[in-house]
């Protein structure tokens, strides 16, 4: 098991957002996370990342105990986050802003630049820019760039298709598949697109007022009633 | 021959002027102009740096030596007050200029009342050179030149340095740089205590030319900020020197034609209007125009 979560509970002072959310995840497995805006989708990200203290239960990474750690701690044992609103550095460079990223997965290691442009060559042709100049999509490519750079294991994207053109998504989403399988990566998606979710995903969480309330296959979700009842779209 | 000699006063305050702008604003772009602590106290760090080179020369140690002092003692006393006092007022600007204004009157009357109203003064080194009937002190030109040499030094470390880019990333987004494994309470420390030591050995070259008393600092502070202000943080080099080279081509030519006081009322009103027309610095402005052209080059290049 890389992820193991159980009974987690956070929230902003002593507002709860997140309530009793347990889940696990395999390596190597596309978990969707889904539900409605303001169901605390972010928050439980954040918790798992380490930016928000949980205020109870626990979360493990590879059976090690994280709850208590900060992000930057998290970071380096390889959880890569890549958050709403893409949350790249808009005055730094390009290539300033992939190297932020080398630290994930322990300081030791080799960045590897080489996959990073593999994977998006767009970045090495912008490499001197900055990264403020980039578009939507563009960004989207440096801030899961960014984290490849390092040797994640596990990588948390909040609404990667977010504000982004149709046809990017969609080479988001291959690009997901290959980094799961060449890479061998394991992800969490929150994510309210539904062809991004049908393409990639493993199995879907759904979240309503801060707790899991149901465990979804994805192709239940071309059915209109269930994404209606669940998403309300 | 008068001319030339006008001329070369001329240029010769110009420049003067400029390294005492940045010189007194050095260690305040990276704490204020990045870090965006309002840090009434920073004069006291510079008078801090004053003491230690005073004290330093005065028991033998060759001056350049004592100034390097003055910024290794400003530096640490800067991660002292970072870690017990600033790091509480992060994002509380009101917060922190009055608990950093507290912090810089403890400061001043504690030399008041452990080294008393002066000390002895450190004697201005090198001699004076003429020009035609006029004489010109070289320390002056010392201190441009060290000016310039501190401006380097700092956008070297933050441009090409590992640290420099965590620096800048952190004081951008500190969450997003938390959750890229970026220790970013070490990142703070550090960068306030850069801030603080450039402000040290600027003091401690000043104290070269000034009398030292515990309320040295009051001289820099508040020129130090409307430097600062006046240059933006969007970027801290380019907007320190387009602020001091504006301001002090406005006070050289206001000194000269009519006096120093005007000269110096002149410079506040220039920063003024500054500011007036570009709020948020000049940098920013340069800043923003630059990503324009960047967007517009992407756009037009065969994707």
């Amino acid at each position: 098991m890389l992820l193991d979560v159980s009974g987690l509970t956070s929230g902003y002072g002593k507002v709860r957002i997140v309530n009793d959310v347990s889940l696990s995840v395999e390596e190597q497995e596309i978990v969707a996370v889904i539900g409605r805006n303001g169901v605390g989708k972010t928050t439980l990200m954040k918790t798992l990342v380490g930016l928000i203290r949980g205020l109870a239960g626990t979360v493990e990474f590879r059976s090690q105990d994280v709850t208590r750690m900060r992000a930057a701690e998290r970071a380096q044992l390889g959880i890569g986050y890549v958050p709403q609103g893409r949350g790249i550095f808009a005055r730094l460079s390009v290539v300033d802003n992939l190297r932020m990223g080398e630290q994930i997965g322990g300081r030791g290691k080799a960045p590897d630049y080489d996959r990073v442009h593999e994977y998006f060559p767009i970045l090495k042709e912008r490499q001197a820019q900055k990264a403020g100049s980039l578009s939507g999509g563009e960004q989207q490519q440096l801030a899961i760039g960014r984290v490849l750079v390092g040797h994640p294991e596990l990588v948390l994207l909040d609404e990667p298709s977010e504000g982004i053109q149709p046809n990017i998504v969609q080479s988001i989403g291959e690009i997901i598949k290959r980094l799961r399988t060449e890479v061998g990566l394991t992800f969490v998606i929150v994510e309210q697109n539904l062809d991004l979710i049908n393409a990639v995903a493993d199995r879907c969480l759904v979240i309503d007022k801060g707790s899991i309330i149901a465990r979804l296959d994805p192709a239940e979700l071309a059915d209109p009633e269930i994404a209606r009842k669940y998403l309300a779209i | 021959m008068d001319v030339a000699a006008d001329v070369f006063s001329y240029a010769y305050q110009y420049f003067d002027n400029i390294g005492f702008l940045i010189l007194s604003a050095s260690g305040l772009i990276i704490i204020f102009g990045m870090m965006g602590v309002i840090n009434m106290a920073h004069g006291e760090l510079m008078m801090i740096g004053a003491y230690i080179t005073a004290f330093s020369y005065h028991a033998g140690v060759p001056a350049p030596l004592a100034i390097i002092f003055a910024g290794i003692g400003a530096g640490l006393a800067g991660m002292v007050l970072e870690r017990l006092v600033i790091r509480h007022f992060y994002k509380q600007l009101l917060s922190s200029l009055v608990v950093t204004w507290g912090l810089s009157l403890m400061i001043s009357q504690g030399f008041l009342l452990i080294f008393g109203p002066t000390i002895l003064n450190v004697p201005t080194p090198f001699g004076n050179f003429p020009v035609a009937e006029q004489t010109f002190g070289i320390y002056r030109l010392v201190l441009f030149g060290g000016a310039l040499a501190i401006v380097a030094g700092v956008w070297a470390v933050f441009t090409f340095t590992k640290f420099g880019t965590h620096a800048r990333a952190t004081m951008e987004d500190p969450d997003m740089a938390d959750a890229l494994g970026v220790n970013t309470r070490n990142i703070y420390v550090l960068t306030f205590g850069i801030g603080a030591a450039m402000g040290g050995v600027a003091g401690g070259m000043f104290a070269l030319t000034a009398t030292i008393s515990p309320f040295f600092g009051i001289n820099y502070t508040p020129l130090a900020f409307i430097t600062v202000v006046v240059g933006g943080g969007a970027n801290v080099i380019t907007g320190l020197l387009s602020s001091v080279m504006a301001l002090a081509s406005v006070q050289t030519a206001v000194n000269n034609l009519v006096n120093v006081y005007v000269g110096y009322i002149a410079m506040m009103g220039a920063a003024f209007f500054i500011l007036l027309l570009l709020p948020r610095g000049i940098s920013e402005y340069l800043e923003r125009r630059k990503i324009r052209t960047e967007r517009k080059v992407s756009r037009s290049a065969p994707a």
